[in-house]
């Protein structure tokens, strides 16, 4: 008996102290997707690598709209939408108190705008990553005319670049080329 | 003829069971002062048993729900919590609608998992239903998976109303002119991108993203000693063999491209 209770005594209390005391959670735990959205640029790069299709994203072209949003309840917290991230917008964080009582509190959406085409109107990407690849591409120290002439470049549709390209080739009057040689 | 306009309309849609109010007004009063222990019956509707470890995880002595009064019963006639897990197979529709009916009014439905919650990974699966709430009014939600007996226990705690849920649907809204910054503009874009690959391919993305992250503040640094002598200190500190060989061989791609040159 006296041995039971040294022993009891030696061991301690194992119990957490969870929920009165904030509980430590393990190194790299994989909790609550954090989507810091002023530093998304809603490339869609999360949507493709999710799993569970928990992160999805809808494309309004009439209001000129991007609308990004998360499930948590359907989150299997794998962590692909942060490798994925070129900005390190979305970061998996510690927080594993996500227990609600009405299902819609389980989301969170974003709203990002459509960028135009330049030749045609019509949206291919969001602003802001329109804006991004631009930055990408120029680099930081571009002067404001090829700053210009790359937001021109990045935000024109795929089929405009095309057209574009042809009548650039047009100008250049092969035939003719060709005949002088 | 009815024409089908999307794989949804293939799907029959269960009607919920509805609560009749005197039984809606008496799960109000459970809620609010439920003075004695709370049983619960654990009804697994074809999940893959991560979630049952783990609620026989947070029924241990490390986190002991026990000491809330927290017990798990094996009949659902003794329950005041019914606790389903898994995604709702075809075949477990009808024995998770028995538990239902079975245990006594009040009675609180908790989803437990992302299974539960909406279908988790199984939610586009012919065969599931995709969610306990399809079959049955659920009163809390614990998403996660699974979630760990902390969360657990929280979920709890929400479904006796000893605490308040945190998680609130949020929108935002894109303001104007907003702009994302270029990470790091001070190292040239293609040096960057052969470090992060080089840091990617030895410690896998997320771990890699960190290290890389590491180095790049190192090279960053606005101090007199050179960059050699900088990382040569870094991986002197470093107590993990494997970090020191990452931030190694992210030198020599450093030092390549000096050689080499980055465009």
């Amino acid at each position: 008996m006296l041995k039971l209770l040294r022993e009891v005594f030696r061991t301690g209390e194992a119990t957490h102290k969870y929920p009165f005391a904030p509980i430590k959670v393990a190194k790299d735990f994989r909790g609550k997707p954090e989507h810091d959205s002023a530093q998304c640029i809603a490339c869609a790069a999360c949507t493709i690598a999710c799993p569970p299709n928990a992160i999805a994203m809808q494309t309004d072209v009439a209001a000129g709209t991007r609308t990004w949003s998360i499930s948590y309840g359907r989150c299997i917290f794998c962590g692909r939408c942060e490798e994925s991230c070129p900005t390190g917008a979305i970061k998996l964080t510690a927080d594993f108190e996500l227990a609600v009582a009405r299902k819609e509190d389980l989301t969170k959406t974003a709203v990002f705008t459509l960028a135009r085409c330049p030749s045609c109107g019509r949206s291919v990407a969001s602003a802001k990553e329109v804006a991004y690849v631009a930055l990408l591409l120029g680099g930081a120290e571009a002067s404001a005319e090829e700053a210009e002439r790359l937001r021109l470049l990045v935000s024109t549709c795929p089929e405009c670049k095309r057209k574009h390209d042809v009548e650039q080739v047009m100008r250049l009057d092969i035939e003719r080329q060709m005949e002088n040689r | 003829m009815n024409a089908f306009t999307s794989p949804d309309d293939l799907v029959v849609k269960p009607n919920g069971l509805s609560m009749s109010d005197d039984v809606t007004r008496m799960k109000g009063l459970l809620l609010k002062n439920i003075k004695r222990s709370a049983y619960v019956y654990r009804v697994d509707c074809g999940g893959c048993n991560g979630c049952e470890i783990e609620i026989f995880a947070a029924i241990t002595p490390l986190f002991d729900a026990e000491r809330f009064g927290i017990k798990v019963v094996a009949s659902p006639r003794h329950a005041d919590i019914l606790l389903f897990t898994g995604a709702v197979t075809r075949a477990m529709r009808m024995p998770a609608l028995r538990a239902y009916e079975a245990a006594p009014e009040p009675k609180i439905v908790v989803s437990y998992g992302a299974c539960g919650c909406s279908g988790g990974i199984f939610h586009d699966l012919y065969c599931v239903w995709g969610g306990t709430d399809k079959i049955v009014p659920v009163d809390v939600y614990i998403p996660g998976c699974p979630p760990t007996p902390p969360a657990t226990i929280y979920g709890f705690a929400v479904a006796l109303g000893l605490l308040d849920q945190k998680l609130k649907a949020e929108t935002y809204v894109e303001a104007e002119g907003e702009a994302v910054p270029l990470a790091h503009p001070a190292i040239p874009y293609n040096l960057r991108v052969l470090l992060e690959r080089e840091a990617r391919q030895m410690a896998g993305y997320r771990q890699g993203r960190d290290i890389v992250e590491e180095f790049l503040s190192l090279l960053e640094a606005d101090d007199r000693t050179s960059v050699e002598a900088r990382v040569g200190r870094l991986i002197g500190g470093e107590t993990d063999p494997r970090r020191a060989e990452i931030f190694s061989r992210l030198q020599a791609v450093f030092t390549q491209a000096l050689v080499g040159g980055v465009s």
